[in-house]
């Protein structure tokens, strides 16, 4: 059964409604793990790891909404439908909804200010996603059930 | 049996039993003040500053006459809605706005939020636009953290509440002492700034760290 939250994002057309292909949550998954696990690599500086995890992060925030048959190009909004999708506890979003407004800074301000605490924390909220994700894929698409 | 003999004057420390906003406030009114001037940028429908204060629609409706009534709030008919808003033009609007901020509207709820936390802080202080009296409707409240053994999961977690008690997105910069010293000590752009800036101090005291 479609989760009511998104089915409203959708009527506003904030989301569009569309089934996933099993290759395109693969695709989505390998991403997200092979990003994370370069994350990781302390011997990279702050700011690709910052990077690669918020990617990743992206990654498997899109592959739970897309198992939940929809999508959307908007990333803050795919990272906001976390708390259905994955039902993801507010303090962890929060960490992706810091991560977003620095990559934007970084972006459009070129102003690159990794600081530990968040990228360790974007690693954990991350490697929380993968396994979220991972349990979630393991059962049936959401649109069909 | 009560102690008889000469009184002496004896300078009574603040022993934080009783809070600044409760020594000059009812509770309702420290929220509500707390909330206009707080936010001076922002204008709040009536219903909206009710569920906000919590306390009942009667008691809420009685501040907002009164200060609309004084000049110390403006209202503003919107349909069948009525706007409250801080009035700038009135005498007491900079001083009711500092002991906001250094009370119920910002300083007391974030150092009650920070409370279970407060023996891993060495420092807590708000920065950026609200500190500085430049805030807009749409600004943060910017919190620096400089704490030892703490995530950013768990402040956020910590300051959950707060942020909607005054209806405002808190955002959290969180470094480790030593990450901050040595900022600090490389002369890092944004801890420059941020020391040189207005800072509303909430526990221990980040200019003396370093």
């Amino acid at each position: 059964m479609p989760l009511a939250e998104l089915d409203n994002l959708a009527r506003i057309g904030k989301l569009k409604a569309e089934p996933s292909a099993a290759s395109e949550l693969e695709g989505l998954l390998r991403s997200g793990t092979a990003r994370l696990a370069d994350a990781q690599r302390a011997e990279l500086n702050p700011e690709s790891r910052f990077d690669l995890a918020y990617n990743a992060a992206h990654a498997f925030s899109l592959a739970a909404l897309r198992w939940h048959g929809y999508r959307s190009e908007n990333r803050y909004l795919v990272f906001q439908t976390l708390s259905h999708t994955l039902k993801l506890p507010a303090a962890q979003w929060r960490v992706l909804d810091d991560a977003h407004r620095k990559r934007n800074l970084a972006e459009y301000e070129g102003v690159i200010e990794v600081d530990e605490a968040l990228l360790a924390a974007l690693l954990r909220v991350t490697a929380e996603l993968e396994q979220r994700v991972r349990a979630l894929l393991d059962a049936p698409p959401g649109r069909s059930t | 049996m009560p102690k008889m003999g000469i009184k002496t004057a004896v300078k009574k420390t603040p022993t934080g039993r009783t809070s600044l906003s409760d020594a000059l406030f009812t509770r309702t009114q420290q929220r509500v003040l707390g909330l206009l001037f707080g936010q001076p940028g922002r204008s709040f429908f009536a219903t909206e500053l009710i569920g906000l204060v919590g306390t009942g629609s009667g008691a809420v409706q009685r501040e907002l006459k009164r200060l609309a009534e004084s000049g110390l709030a403006t209202v503003t008919s919107v349909g069948n809605q009525r706007h409250y808003q801080a009035n700038p033009a009135s005498p007491l609007f900079a001083p009711l706005r500092e002991i906001a901020l250094k009370t119920s509207g910002l300083a007391e709820p974030l150092r009650a939020a920070l409370q279970p936390l407060a023996r891993r802080v060495l420092a807590a202080c708000v920065y950026g636009s609200v500190a500085a009296g430049r805030d807009t409707a749409s600004s943060d409240i910017d919190l620096l953290l400089v704490a030892e053994s703490m995530t950013l999961e768990q402040a956020h977690a910590a300051l959950e509440a707060t942020e909607q008690l005054l209806a405002r997105r808190i955002s959290v910069t969180l470094y480790t002492p030593a990450e901050f010293r040595r900022r600090k000590k490389g002369g890092n752009a944004f801890v420059t700034k941020l020391l040189a800036g207005a800072l509303i101090p909430l526990l221990g005291d980040i200019r003396a760290l370093g």
